[in-house]
């Protein structure tokens, strides 16, 4: 990637590029895959040597170019995907929102895909919810968690690809804790009593 | 400069450039391999790490330090729910501050269950061409990069940027059999070595209102053999441990045989089938998986490898 067009890319998240310019820069990038990674990768690196955490050009420049590539995948990353039930899958869907710059997020964000085969099984359980105290999880709901939890922490000892199997560890852990909280929240709302609920007559 | 001096010292450059890589690769690349798994497992450092995967980038700070052999570890998501986990020993804590929660693991002392593996015996065997392939640049530091071709489909293929001084990979990247990156891992800037205050390792925020859940602790206990065995086990793997696992948040015992080609590791895990179904297949990251039910037992692989490997292992599990 020139600089050219990385000044380009800078410019249009900074909302600084001409609207022509912006629509060359926008058509280049939904033609060209290699050059949306290169992209985002660039803009991943400028940012966090910046310290920026929030652009607030990047959401248009995602939605820009999810509408010219009307690309399914991009729903995945919508907000209202993000709150899907409470299962396996969910909250590693849920690493999509961490992706570094809003391009990436076109293509791939389901981390975890399961086969035909049903894992059944309900939300976990948390016996109490209190805020600022501990709380138990109760029976995890899904035993292939704890399995690659279990071989990420073995091969994290054995071999060369250790550093690969941290970042799959990495994401199993931020299931793992973002099914304690969903839990931890359904019983809360659960246990509330409904807002519309009738009064009853003395 | 003059003319005569510009080409004088483009001379020299090229003379070191050679001398460089001539430098790199004396030696077998195993030697390079040897050291990246020593520095993996007793470098302390500090950094920003790229990962690249199916076309989504995202940003990780990792603080790592290895002292007495005891590791402390804190990873930062830069974006998103800014999710930060902290590895004390055998203490995970994982912080998710926008829900204000703690989820506290943890786990029995795993290195004592490894340390003793003998490193020569599960270093590469003939399933890899390993290869120098060019010295490179890697986060402002100087590396030589290896190619790992694997013989067959059972394995990925793997590029490493190792390095010069230390054998630290600074950049890996994990290549399908059509060619293609599965996954990116590269440092954008790393502080190898060298003094790293604990405070580094410190929680970026407080946590004092947090909501804190914690996770039963996992006990393992080796146990000689098993009776489980692969029947039709791709070339190269071998048993690396056999373990019983105990996860008391499901009350029950799991088999856990963990082989290993050197590079690529594969956990099978076997424990009285149940009304609980598995996923036949997932994947998460770069790892997948395959369960299949087996004579009243659910047999699960896992490991960082091609769908086709789990599968195959998995189906090929027998009880003597």
């Amino acid at each position: 990637m020139n600089d050219a067009i990385k000044m380009q890319i800078s410019a249009f998240v900074d909302g600084e590029l001409p609207q022509n310019e912006a629509e060359l820069l926008l058509r280049r990038l939904c033609q060209d895959g290699e050059l949306r990674q290169q992209a985002a990768e660039y803009m991943a690196v400028g940012r966090i040597m910046r310290g920026e955490k929030i652009v607030v050009g990047m959401a248009q420049l995602r939605e820009r170019i999810a509408a010219e590539l009307d690309d399914e995948n991009v729903q995945l990353d919508a907000p209202e995907a993000q709150a899907a039930p409470a299962r396996f899958a969910r909250p590693l869907a849920g690493l999509a929102i961490a992706a570094t710059v809003a391009v990436v997020a076109l293509l791939g964000l389901q981390q975890l895909s399961t086969g035909p085969a049903d894992t059944g099984g309900e939300a976990p359980a948390v016996a109490e919810a209190v805020d600022g105290a501990y709380t138990v999880p109760q029976a995890d709901e899904d035993p292939l968690r704890d399995y690659y939890q279990i071989h990420n922490a073995s091969a994290s000892y054995v071999g060369a690809g250790s550093i690969n199997a941290r970042l799959v560890d990495f994401q199993v852990r931020e299931d793992l804790v973002l099914s304690a909280v969903n839990a931890a929240e359904t019983v809360e709302a659960d246990a509330e009593p409904a807002d519309d609920a009738e009064t009853p007559a003395p | 400069m003059t003319i005569a001096g510009r080409h004088k010292a483009a001379a020299v450059l090229v003379a070191l450039g050679v001398a460089g890589a001539a430098q790199a690769q004396d030696g077998p690349p195993s030697e390079w391999l040897d050291k990246m798994a020593g520095a993996v497992q007793t470098a302390s450092y500090e950094g920003t790490v790229i990962r690249i995967q199916n076309d989504k980038v995202e940003a990780l700070k990792v603080v790592h330090t290895v002292t007495d052999g005891i590791v402390r570890e804190k990873v930062i998501v830069q974006e998103g729910n800014g999710l930060e986990i902290i590895r004390n020993g055998n203490e995970v804590q994982c912080i998710l501050p926008d829900k204000k929660s703690v989820l506290v693991e943890e786990w029995n002392d795993q290195s004592a269950l490894f340390s003793s593996l003998p490193a020569g015996d599960i270093r590469f065997g003939s399933e890899y061409d390993v290869s120098i392939v060019r010295e490179d640049r890697v986060a402002g530091r100087k590396t030589v990069l290896l190619a790992i071709r694997p013989h067959d489909e059972y394995r990925y293929g793997h590029r490493i940027w190792l390095d010069m001084e230390t054998g630290f990979p600074l950049q890996t990247k994990l290549i399908s059999q059509e060619g293609e990156a599965i996954e990116q891992v590269r440092f954008a800037d790393i502080k190898l070595g060298g003094n790293i205050h604990a405070s580094a390792l410190a929680p970026s925020m407080s946590t004092e209102n947090f909501r804190w859940f914690t996770q039963p602790k996992r006990t393992v206990t080796p146990i000689v053999d098993s009776p489980w065995q692969s029947d039709e086990l791709p070339a190269g793997f071998r048993v690396v441990s056999t373990h019983e696992e105990n996860l008391s948040a499901r009350d029950t015992v799991v088999t856990h045989i963990l082989y290993s080609d050197g590079l690529a590791n594969v956990s099978v895990f076997i424990e009285p089938a149940s009304d609980r179904k598995i996923a036949q297949r997932s994947s998460v990251g770069s790892s997948n998986s395959y369960s299949v039910e087996t004579g009243g037992f659910s047999v699960t692989a896992v490991g960082e490898v091609p769908a086709a490997t789990v599968e195959k292992i998995a189906t090929s599990m027998r009880p003597n």
